[in-house]
């Protein structure tokens, strides 16, 4: 799937929490199937860029486009149709944890489904079969109809990106997803979210604390510092200057 | 939470707290006329004694039993019936009047929602606010005596008190996963079934467990008014002196409530749900999610609870109801609710007949308040502080003699490998705590079972009509309540302190002292404080059997179809009640500072 326009695009965005700026003056354009990577120390901006990108939140000044829709324009029903063509990976999941695990890859399709299907798969699990399939890609189909909160925390992380496969979007959205995963299995779950992505043709935006995970795994890097951004740059153009007038303190 | 150090560690919000409960409490013991004026009245010592006597010679002719039978399955079909509509009721009010309802609905509008939740909330505080008897009065005024009133007696003020904790609970539940479901797109009713509901569902069914147990007592109290089962045999008993009837009743009762209360514990434990009422502590920790429950930082350590049960006379039992409880629960309460409903054979269209209407057209005409006259004021005042006094002599009492009892009645204390026996020494020791458990538990549920106004008539043989008996008789009742409760707590306490405090050799009274009470006063001081708004409307029930204040007041006004000035002293009590309410929440809000 191909977009002639940009998937996002921001321009001149700013914005505040009370008097605290979080984002200033912030323009950016993200095309269909690139691999972003957001840099940056704690505190820069990194999740309230995340956060405007699937409309969670509004600008204070500027345009926010998503799939070509300005944000600010749409009704809380037309917000919901974009959004679901936006998925997003949450460092603390964020699942149902005492449903099994089949419903929390079903909560995927609840954008789709109307409301008398989704109440019967709770009884009834609807579409199995995509779920289970889901499930495979991440590497976990056994386990299926296990309770969520019985699973191990990279397990969790696991059935979170097999839902955002069965929402199946256009971009996806992880914010930090390896920041409380060993190396090992951080390595294993940024190539495996660079497979989907690139089998699938998603686009992705993912906020990152190792700098050399950005380079391996994506193909432009973004350096946000105090909430404006230092550079915007293929990966093979950031040399190890800008990382370290990234964080310098 | 809850220690109490030296008076430097106090903030000041609890010093003032501490000093104004011992204040309202002094006050209390002035008004009941404690050494100023005769409390007891010897006269009745004989009849007092006989009522005791014929505990033990109960009548179990075989007629009579039947009898008891039947009356039994009409309070617990009220019960049931009540149980349910009011969880109905419940369940949707307490979906409008949380605020969770309204963020997702208007999810970029947060505010819009904010005067329809608190509307909600404002509109529901009435009802709750009077007690089921009085609904009871009032819908046998509406449509004469019929099992429809006992049913709806308990539905509308339940309904109401289930909305206020179910909204409770569902903002208390971890919105994220529901804010994650609402930013992928997800439509508000869909992510609120997939993302908040399950999540709160232990919750939500843990107080529905616990509502039937207050259903069920309700309803038998509800028989005093009239309404049939077991309440009203013991009142035909009671006044017609035939204590060995009465006893027969009270058994019945007891036995009742005791099935209700095992059942409900038991499947409470197995859904892994600890605690009943940990959110109406307000403790301003979040509930404890079913995940977590189940590894619940003393899971490690504490015992196995398969230790204790070989102690248990019924610990096969219990053991062996296991693994099957859960589905003959469901199967049970699914053919209990049709069978309740059915044996009843309400008839709704009553609430729809003209008469109906007639009548509640001419309580609405003469229920016009009048206009006051100055001894009017100065009875209702009178009456209303006689009755605040009450409430808060009977929480008193019965707060200080539940934590006493909750510390031999949980199952984790003394029975061998519980917090005060580490290593069982030997195996006399353990049937003098398990006597002492059972002892403690048996008192409790005695308490608890008996409704209030039967203590209060039972006191009336040997204490002047007043404030006094009336206190007595809501301390036994709430101290039954309380004391289970309390003791639920102190089985769901990490024992890591304790067991550290024990190991260094720290004596029982010690490990009491210093390891026990310092962790669950606060969380008892909440109970307790909250069981006063429940003990304050229930001062009107002993009230209507002559135990003074508001409640004897309207009785009064009822035989003499007074309705102006009932609904002048209904107001000044659903008025207590919303003052009570907030003392009460910002004495436990003080408490936790």
């Amino acid at each position: 799937m191909t977009f002639e326009s940009p998937i996002f695009e921001l321009r001149q965005v700013s914005r505040t929490f009370g008097q605290v700026s979080a984002l200033t003056d912030v323009s950016v354009m993200i095309h269909a199937q690139e691999r972003v990577a957001l840099l940056g120390p704690s505190g820069a901006g990194k999740s309230t860029l995340l956060n405007l990108l699937n409309g969670a939140i509004a600008p204070t000044a500027g345009e926010v486009r998503i799939l070509g829709h300005e944000v600010r324009r749409l009704s809380p029903r037309q917000l919901r149709q974009v959004q679901r063509h936006i998925g997003r990976v949450y460092q603390q999941h964020h699942l149902v944890t005492n449903l099994s695990v089949i419903h929390n890859l079903n909560a995927g399709n609840l954008g789709r489904w109307p409301l008398w299907k989704a109440a019967l798969s709770l009884v009834w699990p609807q579409e199995v079969a995509t779920a289970a399939k889901a499930l495979a890609q991440v590497g976990i189909p056994e386990k299926l109809y296990a309770r969520t909160d019985r699973l191990s925390g990279g397990q969790q992380q696991r059935v979170a990106l097999a839902r955002v496969l069965v929402q199946d979007p256009i971009a996806i959205l992880a914010d930090e997803p390896i920041a409380s995963v060993d190396p090992a299995r951080s390595q294993e779950l940024m190539n495996l979210l660079r497979d989907l992505c690139e089998r699938t043709g998603k686009t992705l935006v993912v906020s990152l604390h190792d700098v050399a995970v950005a380079r391996s795994h994506c193909d432009r890097i973004l350096g946000l510092r105090q909430g404006r951004i230092a550079f915007d740059l293929p990966t093979a153009q950031v040399t190890d200057a800008h990382i370290r007038d990234l964080y310098v303190l | 939470m809850g220690i109490t150090p030296m008076a430097e560690g106090l903030g000041p919000a609890r010093r003032w707290a501490v000093a104004g409960m011992a204040i309202a409490i002094a006050w209390s013991l002035y008004q009941s006329g404690l050494g100023r004026q005769p409390i007891v009245n010897w006269g009745g010592m004989p009849q007092f004694g006989q009522f005791f006597r014929a505990g033990l010679r109960p009548d179990i002719s075989g007629e009579f039993l039947a009898l008891m039978g039947r009356a039994a399955g009409v309070t617990f079909a009220y019960a049931v019936c009540g149980t349910v509509l009011s969880l109905g009721l419940g369940f949707v009010g307490g979906v409008l009047s949380s605020e969770v309802w309204w963020r997702t609905l208007w999810p970029r509008r947060p505010w819009a929602g904010r005067p329809l939740w608190v509307t909600v909330r404002a509109v529901l505080a009435v009802p709750r606010a009077i007690h089921e008897l009085i609904w009871g009065l009032i819908f046998i005024n509406l449509l004469g005596l019929d099992p429809l009133v006992a049913v709806l007696a308990i539905a509308v003020p339940f309904g109401a008190i289930v909305a206020k904790v179910f909204s409770e609970i569902l903002d208390e539940t971890p919105p994220e996963p529901l804010t994650a479901l609402g930013m992928a797109g997800v439509p508000p009713i869909q992510a609120l079934l997939y993302g908040l509901l399950p999540q709160a569902l232990p919750n939500l069914l843990s107080y529905s467990f616990y509502r039937f147990e207050c259903s069920l007592r309700s309803s038998a109290v509800l028989g005093l008014i009239g309404a049939g089962g077991l309440g009203y045999e013991m009142l035909l008993s009671l006044q017609s002196l035939r204590y060995e009837q009465l006893w027969t009743a009270f058994y019945t009762l007891i036995v009742l409530n005791g099935a209700v209360d095992t059942w409900s514990a038991l499947v409470r434990r197995q859904l892994g749900l600890t605690s009943r009422l940990a959110l109406n502590l307000r403790t301003g920790q979040a509930a404890p999610a079913a995940g977590e429950s189940a590894e619940h930082p003393n899971a490690a350590i504490a015992p196995d609870p398969a230790e204790f049960s070989v102690a248990l006379p019924w610990g096969w039992l219990s053991a062996g109801l296991h693994r099957g409880l859960l589905p003959l629960s469901a199967f049970g309460v699914a053919i209990a609710i049709p069978l309740c409903f059915w044996s009843l054979r309400l008839d709704w269209g009553q609430l729809w007949t003209a008469q109906t209407f007639q009548r509640l057209t001419e309580m609405g005409r003469m229920g016009q308040p009048p206009a006051l006259t100055l001894e009017q004021v100065s009875t209702l005042a009178r009456d209303a502080s006689q009755t605040v006094a009450m409430s808060i002599l009977a929480i008193a009492l019965a707060g200080v003699g539940g934590i006493v009892f909750s510390f031999p009645a949980a199952q984790t204390f003394l029975m061998p490998g519980g917090v005060l026996r580490p290593v069982a020494t030997s195996s006399g020791g353990a049937w003098v705590a398990a006597i002492a458990l059972v002892a403690t538990r048996l008192v409790l549920l005695i308490s608890r079972a008996v409704p209030a106004p039967i203590w209060a008539l039972v006191f009336l043989y040997i204490l002047f009509p007043g404030l006094v008996p009336g206190a007595i008789a809501l301390a036994i009742h709430n101290f039954g309540i309380l004391g289970r409760l309390m003791a639920e707590a102190n089985e769901n306490l990490d024992d890591r302190p304790v067991r550290a405090l024990r190991s260094l050799g720290a004596s029982s009274a010690g490990v009491v002292l210093y390891g026990l009470l310092p962790q669950n006063l606060g969380g008892f001081m909440a109970y307790t404080l909250y069981r006063w708004e429940v003990c304050l409307r229930e001062t009107v029930i002993v009230g209507l059997v002559g135990a003074g204040g508001l409640g004897r007041l309207m009785t009064e006004q009822l035989s003499s179809f007074d309705y102006a000035g009932l609904a002048l002293t209904l107001g000044v009590f659903v008025g207590l009640t919303l003052g009570v309410d907030l003392i009460s929440a910002g004495l436990r809000r003080a408490l936790r500072s």
